[in-house]
Parts: structure tokens; sequence; C-alpha cells
């Protein structure tokens, strides 16, 4: 019993029995092949195929129901396989080498061809690459075997060579192979069983290389019980496999008809040498590349007579030749515009998958195990895999012209990345609930050993330990981590005047729950180390935390509080971390912009409390911008100001500007006065400077009231002071 | 040596001359040149002559028109050009010489 099927050859309807189709269909492709090189290939193909178009018409004619395989065989015994043209062929060969060397069977094969390196498939083990070696080098095959083993990296050139390398089997042969799915042997896509066929192996071996990666995945990152892999290895496998596994399964197709399971298994030769195989190889891409070319032109035609279809019905509302213009720009302008769009979407989202990818690590230390773990590989897998997969998919599948007609995949792409966003929500939502509740502020004093010193150096505890940055990754406030510990570097350090005669130091502890409660208990299981050694102050540059303390913005202040006429100094190496401020009474302002803190505080240098806040040794407050200003900022100054007593000497410029720049220098002068009085007075005549302070802190703001009142005055003056005025020097004070 | 490829490589160096010879007679359909030369005793595979016809062809010795046939589609009818037709004498004469030095070799011995 047989199928029959109905098959429409060369222009007329064909009963034929399934088998025999494929039979037919086998035939033509090994023709195909065979003339892959012919100039007029598609022509010689044709003519046969009528051909036998024609004698399956005879035969039905003579009263057959339908063409078998019989009938089939016959036709293809009168036409000649090209194994038969073959024979020909290879006696030309032979003919115009000219040489003696032709053998009938492959055992002298490299002496026929040269001597090339081959994949050895007759005496191999795993897929031949050792004894092909030791054959082309003339060695026995074990010495080559044990010298790859030896060296670890002979695993990863075994691998390269034997997919780049052809095996002398299928040159014998002639068998062609394609990589296809093997829906037979297969345990979830058949990818490693199609791979088996393709590699002649078990099946089991490619399953081993996509297992045991992943498996080791769960064992923490390339490591398996006592087997550690190599680094390339861990990092190049992992779950990494998975998506790999994925990306074959759509893009091999599966091993359908019975044509496409020889080709598979590389039975049923088609073809009578490797070399044809790559010409028909190329053959293939250069139709593909001419197709689309055509394509791309027919394309283009059609687009562009439908823009000039648009253009003229524009053209007709317009009637100007602009309108036409306008409207092609516009169009190609939109176009380019949705070009980029979608490029950047595609940039991001790759970038994206790297991001989290490199966050995936800090999970544990964040999220709740449970639901906010599932979500988070949910996040990870269907929001930001699903479509890098697709997209890797649907490019490979353009690229390689495999249309899709399985409208089931497109739509489940779409559910599972719905599911993914679905995830990604609820898992922020989520996350953001356990941040809700900030936890309340006590601040504890820590017990120092000798708070009387003179001075008092903080520096920073075990250095080594946070300065290894080993990781690739860096995200704020992470400093680095380890497995079970992470690092925080939410650490601040602020300098405070103190009210008794000696040292005090105080740490806050802080943090962020899902409760206050909780906040408050989490705060303070922090463990923060501050301790006096000596003239040291010794504090932790992070705070750690484990998997089970989820991190909740954990933050420690440290509040340094110094007596007056005592010195306090901060070692550079605190600096060093980006983790740590110092901030102190020189600015209160919690929202100031963190990065501008090293100019308003400098590392390494001793600083003494007086009564009114801090000051280096040479006299300059802590916290004074404008005193660390450096020279060429000065000289800039300097000569800004020369220009506006020139301006006013010539005082032929009475704008706003000049006005308010005079105003500002003399408000400065006076401002440097009063700093110099304070410097040779402090010690002495606390109190006379505080009325001069406040006396002038009068006269400032009388200044600036007047001030004020010439920018009014100015405002109304300046269109009629505007004449005259040379363009240069204006442009200079804006 | 192989006596059989030995045996093919001669058959297939005057191929393309009795094809050219057999067109010359008239116009041809592939499976008749087949047929007369297998009653000529000279065996070839259909599916070797497409490719030599075709190949006949772009060189622009031969032209075909379109047959309509009763049986199944359409046939290709070759006929010789005026080119192929200076191809063929110029054949003819180099397989004319040959012949006579292989007679006068080969019935020397």
């Amino acid at each position: 019993m047989k199928k029959v099927i109905n098959i429409n050859f060369q222009g007329s309807v064909v009963p034929i029995e399934e088998s025999s189709y494929e039979l037919l269909q086998q035939y033509i492709e090994s023709l195909r092949v065979y003339f892959a090189n012919e100039e007029g290939k598609d022509e010689i193909i044709n003519d046969i195929e009528s051909r036998i178009s024609e004698l399956f018409q005879e035969k039905l004619k003579s009263g057959s129901t339908c063409i078998t395989d019989e009938d089939v065989n016959v036709i293809f015994q009168n036409m000649g396989r090209p194994e038969d043209f073959e024979e020909a062929e290879v006696g030309e060969k032979t003919m115009s080498e000219g040489a003696g060397t032709y053998t009938d069977t492959g055992s002298a094969r490299f002496s026929l061809k040269g001597k090339r390196l081959y994949r050895d498939e007759n005496h191999k083990i795993l897929g031949g690459v050792c004894s092909g070696i030791a054959a082309y080098l003339g060695i026995d095959p074990v010495i080559v075997r044990v010298l790859f083993i030896i060296s670890g990296i002979g695993f990863l050139a075994y691998i390269l060579l034997w997919i780049f390398v052809p095996g002398s089997n299928v040159l014998v042969n002639g068998a062609r192979k394609r990589l296809y799915r093997n829906p037979d042997a297969k345990i979830i896509g058949g990818v490693c069983s199609g791979m088996g066929s393709y590699f002649n192996v078990n099946p089991w071996i490619p399953r081993a290389f996509f297992l045991i990666p992943f498996i080791s995945f769960f064992f923490r990152w390339g490591h398996f019980g006592p087997l550690t892999f190599p680094n390339f290895l861990s990092f190049s496998f992992s779950p990494g496999t998975l998506i790999i596994y994925i990306i074959l399964w759509l893009v091999i197709p599966e091993a359908l008809t019975t044509s496409e399971k020889l080709e598979m298994k590389g039975e049923k030769v088609d073809l009578n040498s490797i070399k044809n195989s790559v010409v028909q190889e190329m053959e293939g891409v250069r139709e593909r590349v001419t197709k689309m070319s055509q394509d791309a032109g027919s394309r283009a035609r059609e687009k562009s007579g439908d823009m000039g279809r648009e253009v003229k019905y524009a053209a007709k509302k317009t009637t100007g030749a602009i309108g036409n213009i306008i409207v092609t720009l516009f169009k190609i302008f939109a176009y380019f515009i949705l070009g980029c769009i979608a490029l950047a979407l595609i940039v991001a989202l790759f970038s994206l998958a790297i991001v989290s990818i490199g966050l995936f690590p800090l999970k544990d230390f964040v999220l709740n195990d449970g639901w906010q773990s599932v979500l988070a590989w949910g996040t990870l897998i269907f929001f930001i895999g699903v479509p890098v997969v697709g997209i890797i998919t649907f490019i490979i599948r353009r690229i390689a012209r495999i249309k899709s007609h399985n409208r089931v995949i497109r739509y489940s792409f779409l559910g599972l990345w719905f599911l993914g966003i679905i995830c990604f929500v609820s898992l922020l939502i989520s996350t953001a609930g356990d941040f809700r509740r900030t936890s309340s502020a006590n601040e504890q004093m820590i017990r120092l050993d000798s708070p009387q010193v003179a001075s008092l150096e903080v520096n920073s505890l075990d250095y080594n330990r946070y300065n290894r940055n080993n990781s690739w990754f860096r995200l704020e406030p992470f400093a680095t981590f380890d497995d079970d510990t992470a690092y925080i570097g939410n650490v601040r350090l602020r300098v405070e005047k103190a009210v008794a005669d000696s040292f005090q130091v105080g740490v806050m502890k802080m943090c962020n729950g899902k409760t206050r409660r909780y906040a408050d208990t989490l705060a303070s299981l922090i463990n923060y180390n501050v301790f006096q050694r000596d003239s040291f102050l010794m504090i932790d540059r992070a705070i750690a935390i484990n998997t089970t303390d989820k991190f909740r913005n954990q933050n420690v202040m440290v509040v340094v509080y110094v007596p007056v006429g005592k010195h306090i100094k901060i070692n550079k190496n605190l600096r060093n971390s980006r983790n740590i401020r110092v901030e102190g009474p020189w600015h209160d302002d919690n929202w100031y912009d963190w990065d501008d803190d090293n100019y308003y505080f400098q590392y390494g240098v001793e600083y003494i409390m007086q009564e009114d806040g801090l000051y280096t040794l040479s006299g300059i407050r802590a916290g004074d911008y404008e005193k660390y200003q450096n020279d060429w900022q000065s000289e800039q100054d300097e000569r800004r100001n020369n220009n506006h007593r020139n301006s006013n000497d010539d005082s032929y410029r009475y704008d706003q500007q000049t006005e308010v720049d005079s105003l500002r220098i003399i408000k400065e002068k006076e401002m440097e006065e009063i700093q110099k009085s304070v410097d040779s007075l402090k010690s002495v005549k606390e109190k006379q400077i505080m009325k001069m302070r406040d006396s002038l802190r009068q006269a400032k703001e009388k200044l600036e009231q007047k001030l004020e009142k010439l920018n009014d005055n100015a405002i109304s003056e300046q269109a009629s002071y505007r004449k005259g005025i040379p363009e240069n020097s204006f442009i200079m004070h804006i | 040596m192989n006596i059989d490829n030995t045996a093919s490589q001669m058959r297939k160096g005057v191929l393309e001359f009795c094809i050219l010879s057999i067109i010359k007679l008239g116009e041809a359909y592939p499976s008749d040149i087949i047929d007369k030369m297998k009653s000529a005793n000279l065996h070839i595979l259909e599916g070797t002559l497409y490719p030599l016809l075709t190949r006949l062809k772009n060189a622009e010795f031969l032209t075909y028109r379109w047959v309509e046939s009763n049986s199944g589609p359409p046939r290709k009818y070759f006929s010789l050009t005026e080119k192929g037709a200076t191809f063929y004498s110029e054949l003819e004469s180099t397989w004319l010489e040959l012949a006579n030095a292989v007679e006068a070799i080969t019935s020397k011995q």
C-alpha cells in the first residue's frame, strides 16, 4: 500500500507514489549538484525535467494509473545518474593529467590529490581530527592524540578542526551532508541528534556539550563538583548554551522528508566530490545574491512607481513641482528616522541585555527568595532574552532567506515577551515596596580609647579588601561583591565642632525597608567598624552585607566631633574610593552635588577646628571655594578686574554690566579685608570680629539693595547709553 | 590504465561530431538523436546529451524552436546554425584526417 500524490511537473499533473516522488526530487537535486559548475545549468535541468515529464505522460497514456518507483528507476537508468556521468569525467581527468597515479578506491587519495589535511573518518575515535593530522604528518595517531589530551587548549582547537577540516570519508563516498534537526531521535528539539548525524557521532556527544556547562551553571559559574572548567569554557557556556540551543533550534530546518533525512545522514550519494558541493554552495550564494538584487530592483521600481503615483496625485493637488519634491523629501526623511529608531531600539535592547547579565550576580543581595527571584528570572529570560533571540533569529533567517510561514512561533514570541513585561513590572513594584520606609535616625557614640589626643587622622580600615576591583561591571553603590558578601560604599563622613574638649565619634546607621520597624531592625544589623588606634581613627570603607540581610540602601554616617583648637586630617586613601564622602559645617546643603566635595575639602591636609569652623594650618577656611581656585583662575580674575578698571577709567561705559561688576569687586575686596583681619585677630579679639562681621553684613545688605536699585536704573537707562559703546567690550562682559 | 575509461574517452571525443552530423540532416529532437545513435550502436545516456546540446547551443552552433507535443510539454527541436555548419565542416576534415592517420598506423601493425 502506497500513498499517491499529484504533482505539477513541467506544467502537467502527474499522479505519483510518494516514495517515487522523493526519488525524483532526490535525482533532480543530485543533477543540480552535478551540473552546478555548468554554464547553462538551469536550462539543462529544465530539458531533462521536461523529457522526464514526457516519459511520465507516455507511461500514463499506456494505461498506468500512477508513476511507481520502478518507472522512475527505469527512467533514471536511461537518463543516467550523476555517478554514470562521472565515470567518463574521471577518465578525462586521468587523461588530461597524463599521470598514471589513478587508483579506483580512496586508499591512495592523498597521493591522488597531493597531500592535504583531511579528517580520517575511517580511523576515528571522536571526529578523526587526530588520525587525519597523523596521516598528514605520517606519524602514529596515538602520538597526536596524547599531545591533544595533554594540552588543554587542544579541546577548542579540536572542535574547530573538526568543523573546518573536511572529512576524508565524505570525500571518498561523496556524501553530501546538510545540517538538519532530527525529529526521529529528538529529546527537545532534535538539534543535538541532528548535529550527531552531521558529525557522524553519537548524539549524546553534542548533548553533553550542551548539558555539562548548563549543569555547571547551577553549581556556581564554572565549578562542577571537583571539576573546574577553564575560564573560556565557563565564560562561553553557562546559560549561553541554552540561548545557542534555542537559536539553533529556530535556524536549523527539520528533516521532514525522506530525502532530507538522507541528506542529514549523508547517505545516498548525490555528489561525487566535495569540490562540487563547495561549488554548488557558491552557486547558491550567487543565485541568492542575484535574486536579492533582482528583488531589490523590482521592489525599488515598485516603490518608486508607488511614490511616483502618489507624487503625481500630490502634484495634481498642489499643481506645483515643489510639492513633489517636498513630499519625496519628507518620505525619505521619514524612512530615515524610522530606520534610526529601529536601530536605536535594537542597540538599547542589546545593551540592556548586557547590563542585566552584569547585574544578575547582584540579584541575591537585593531580591528575596521565592517570588521576586522567579520574577527576576522571568524578566531576564522573557523580557530581555526572548527579543534578543528573536532578533538574532530574524536576522539569520533573513540572511539565509528562510521563509517563516510559521505564525505560531511569532505569536508565541510575542506572548512570551508580554509575560516578560509583566514579570518586569511586577518585579519593579515589589522591589520598590521593599524600599518604601526609612529607618529612624539614631546616633550611637563610639567609645574612644584616648579622646584627648591633639590631632586625629581618619584612616581606611583594611584598604586592600575593597580595593581589588575584580568586577568588569560596576554599579553604584556596590563597591565589590563576592559570592556571599557585597560591599556597599554608602559611607559618609562628617566633621563637626565638639561641645566638649575631647574628640567624639558618632555613628548613624540608616536603612530602608518594607516597614519602619523592619528598616530599624535591619539598620541595627549593619556591621560597621570604627575604632581609635593612637592618633588614628580607623573606619570601614564600605558596609558588608550578605544574602540574608538584603540590600535595602543601608548607609552609615560617621560624625567626628572635633574640639576647638585640635587638628583633624582625612587620609588620602579615603578619597581614592569613590564611595566615601566627607562633609562638614562648611556646607549643609544635603542636595548638593557630591562630585564637588573634593573642591571643598582637601584630603591628606591637616585642618584645625576654630570657633567658627575648620581652617587649614595656613588659614584657609574649609569649603572656601574661591581660595582653592588655581593660579590660572585667579589670573583670569585679575585680568577681568583690570578690564573693569579700564572701562571705569575711560568712563564711557555705564551700562548695567559694569555697574554690577564694579560693585562685586568692591564687595570682594571688602570680604578679603575682613578675612585678613579675622586671621590676624582671631585668637584675641573674637567678639570684635563678630561685631565687625555683623556690621559688615549690614553693609553688604545695603550694598545689595543699592545694587538692585542700580540694576533697575540700568535697565531703563541701557537703551540710551548703548550708542557709542564699542562692541567688543560689550561682549567681553556678557 | 582502465580499458573502460579509455574507451569511453574515445567515444566522448567523437560524440559532438556525431550529434552535429545527425542534426545536420534536419531538425532533431534529443530522444531522436539518442535513438539514431543507439541504432548505430553508439550508446549514450540522455543525461549526458542535454548538457552537450546546451553547450553547443550556447556556443551558437545550434539553435532550437519549440514544437507543441501531444504527449507532455512542448519539445525543443534543434537545428544547425551557419556558424555550426562551418564548425561541423572543420570537425569533419579533422575527423577524416584523424581516421586516415589511425587507419594508416593501425593497418601497418
